[in-house]
């Protein structure tokens, strides 16, 4: 612990979200020898980002006028960003039925005297700032997060959840429904789309150690779509999906479109949306993702 | 006037403190919420059955805590009665997240505190301190990850868990991994107790130091746990008057007619009362309502609490010791779930959905959560959440007005503000991203 102060310096800044990205951080203690942590308000009392940070860890969307004042402050004080978890990649959960009604609702509540003031949306933080590196998940796995950290853009990351799952896909066991979690009953080591569940492992990125689907529940998607579907509209890993649910059940068309509509869904498989209709925004290239 | 503002680290979320002070009086001591998440009107119009996804996403610190309550109150909605086994394990997952929230509040957010250093992590100059701050950080950390993995054993993920479904929960634990599980818990519950023997003692040599524990008047307690059962996946909420009576016994659903929430408009948190009356929920609250845990360790702990501190006891310190308390608890109750069979066995039940009003009840770390859904042509018409941060609001605003009266005085601020502050707060272990929902 000696040369602790000689180690690179670490910060870690959080902006609207709910500090699982943090909580997970915490969950994997080898960091602690690689690097001098200086900023981290949950764990350590420190009041501002300082000089010549080597890495910035950025949780939570941009939702705040203070969040984009923050964030700016402190990637300017570093040489490198990389953004974690949904909310900085997308906004996140803060995203979801982003209707016009909702989110009028949302703002008459939300204005206080003396308190920041709530931006009209949640913003990724790649809006505001260069970000070098991405690690999308809901939260990312305490491995994951090592992964970013000391691999960065060499990390080898699986390329789809079904790839760690270890349940197995059958010919023969073709659902009519997608009634799965009301069955009352998960079969062990058999794919859950064969049980009837709207599982989207087969188009969402790896490298979570399928932690969701091993135990019995279906993947949401929140590590994102898999590299194919990067930097597209979500019309493409929709497709794929479709084209899964039709070769491996007898689940009627429209009832696999509906339960793929679903905001559950939606808040994870739409966390590039915005980078396919804006061209001024910078491309998430596979080789910036963990 | 003069407005110091405070902002606060060591806590969950964005939050300050700011006091007005005017000719050495203080007349206002807010406590700030300084984002607004909006849960509750995000889901409106979400098919019912997703929100057991969503809904732990309003906190990552207490993700399981939210993740059971939605399941609980779609059972109630739908009419489902999930297995005894189910209920076993939920249990487990509750006392999992217990386990990892006292001691993350103890060991990270205020054992610094004690000694006036800025983290659990910083490595004092001083030769001799040196190797037992690094002992005392990796002892904290391993502790709590006795917790993590709870949860994960329980709930599969330990953030935003899963297995915990509408019905029950998706599978059992094996009893290879449950035996693993006991072996750590043996091996580090002694560690437990002497963490927590010296958090003790660095909170009375705190106490000595200061001249105060913190004084404030008697308030009213809330907390969901049973007397003589401190079972956190539970049924009905119990109200202590400031003089130690138990006063109230209420079912969730019942919970408009006894709590009165409101929004506030100093902070994007909202505030709760028991009919305008200041309430104080999480460990003070339990631990004065608390007659047996039933387990050892814990009993001897609570036995020499009430001894030395009375009760109903109402020092803002106490809420810390009570934590350490807890999380002896949790250490040996969770070590006799697991002795139970929780691999075989009926773990979930089929169920249909249908319209209609529930409500979900469980005692999470900072108290009674209580979400309450009403689900229209199957879809989340309306959502509410009730808060165990909000219940405290009231209670956290009049601690300051306390602290910042015993610092403020005509010879100037006292510097040792700033700090009684940050302690006051942490005793409450606020959670803002909850609080703001």
């Amino acid at each position: 612990m000696e040369s602790k102060k000689e180690l690179p310096k670490f910060a870690v800044l959080q902006l609207s979200g709910c500090s699982g990205c943090e909580v997970s951080l915490l969950n994997s203690d080898e960091w602690i020898n690689n690097f001098n942590l200086v900023y981290m308000p949950l764990v350590v009392t420190s009041n501002k980002i300082p000089e010549d940070v080597e890495v910035l860890l950025v949780s939570g969307g941009v939702r705040t006028d203070e969040d984009i004042h923050n964030l700016r402050k402190g990637a300017s004080r570093s040489k490198k960003v990389i953004a974690v978890g949904t909310c900085a990649l997308s906004g996140g959960v803060a995203q979801i039925r982003e209707t016009h009604q909702a989110r009028d609702t949302y703002l008459l509540s939300s204005h206080r005297l003396r308190l920041p003031d709530m931006l009209p949306r949640a913003f990724p933080i790649d809006r505001f700032v260069n970000v070098d590196l991405y690690l999308p998940g809901c939260p990312p796995t305490p491995e994951l997060f090592m992964t970013a950290l000391t691999e960065g853009k060499n990390a080898k990351i699986a390329s789809i959840v079904c790839q760690e799952c270890g349940r197995q896909k059958l010919q023969d066991m073709r659902p009519t429904s997608i009634t799965g979690m009301r069955s009352g009953v998960v079969l062990p080591d058999i794919c859950l789309v064969n049980q009837g569940y709207v599982c989207v492992g087969t188009s969402t990125r790896g490298g979570c150690g399928a932690l969701c689907t091993r135990p019995g529940h279906a993947c949401v998607g929140c590590r994102g779509p898999a590299n194919p579907y990067l930097n597209k509209e979500p019309k493409f890993v929709l497709d794929n999906l479709r084209r899964v649910f039709s070769r491996m059940t007898d689940i009627p068309e429209e009832e696999i479109n509906e339960a793929l509509e679903s905001p559950w869904l939606s808040l994870f498989l739409d966390q590039f949306t915005d980078y396919t209709q804006d061209e001024s925004l910078p491309m998430r290239t596979k080789e910036k993702m963990i | 006037m003069t407005t110091i503002t405070y902002p606060l680290s060591r806590i969950e979320g964005h939050a300050r403190v700011v006091i007005d002070i005017h000719d050495d009086e203080v007349f206002r001591a807010d406590f700030q919420a300084m984002e607004m998440r909006g849960f509750s009107y995000y889901v409106q119009g979400v098919p019912a059955e997703q929100i057991t996804v969503i809904v732990p996403r309003i906190c990552g610190v207490c993700s399981t805590a939210h993740q059971v309550a939605s399941v609980k109150a779609l059972e109630d909605t739908f009419g489902v009665t999930p297995p005894p086994l189910a209920e076993e394990i939920r249990e487990v997952l509750l006392l999992g997240q217990l386990i990892q929230n006292q001691a993350t509040s103890l060991f990270i957010f205020t054992m610094p505190d004690r000694v006036n250093a800025s983290s659990l992590f910083e490595i004092s100059d001083k030769p001799g301190d040196k190797e037992r701050q690094f002992s005392l950080a990796q002892m904290a950390l391993r502790i709590r990850k006795i917790g993590t993995d709870l949860i994960s054993l329980a709930g599969g993920q330990f953030i935003h868990p899963i297995k915990t479904v509408i019905g029950g929960v998706t599978s059992g634990i094996p009893r290879q991994k449950a035996d693993v599980m006991i072996k750590t818990i043996d091996e580090l519950l002694p560690v437990a107790n002497e963490m927590v023997d010296i958090y003790w003692q660095m909170s009375m040599e705190m106490g000595d130091r200061i001249g105060s524990w913190g004084d404030d008047e008697p308030t009213y307690y809330l907390a969901s746990t049973e007397a003589n059962n401190f079972r956190l996946n539970s049924k009905s909420l119990r109200l202590m008057s400031p003089e130690g009576k138990e006063c109230q016994n209420f079912d969730p659903h019942e919970f408009e007619s006894y709590l009165q929430i409101e929004d506030s408009d100093y902070s994007y948190a909202g505030i709760s009362s028991f009919q305008g009356q200041i309430m104080r929920a999480n460990s003070l609250a339990r631990i004065n309502l608390t007659t047996s845990f039933g387990t050892p360790m814990a009993d001897n702990y609570l036995k020499r609490f009430v001894e030395t501190f009375g009760r109903p006891a109402h020092a803002i310190m106490f809420f810390d010791l009570c934590r350490g308390i807890e999380l002896v608890y949790a250490l040996e109750k969770a070590r006799l779930l697991l002795e139970d069979d929780l691999e075989h066995g009926e773990t979930e039940v089929a169920y249909t959905l249908r319209d209609g009003v529930g409500y979900g009840l469980v005692e999470a770390p900072r108290g009674p959560l209580i979400h309450h859904y009403e689900v229209e042509n199957g879809l989340i018409k309306n959502a509410d959440f009730i808060i165990p941060t909000v219940h405290n609001m009231l209670a956290i605003r009049r601690a300051l007005m306390v602290v910042a009266k015993r610092y403020v005085s005509a010879d100037g601020i006292s510097s040792e503000l700033g700090r009684a502050v940050g302690r006051v707060v942490r005793a409450f272990d606020p959670c803002i991203a909850c609080a703001t929902k």
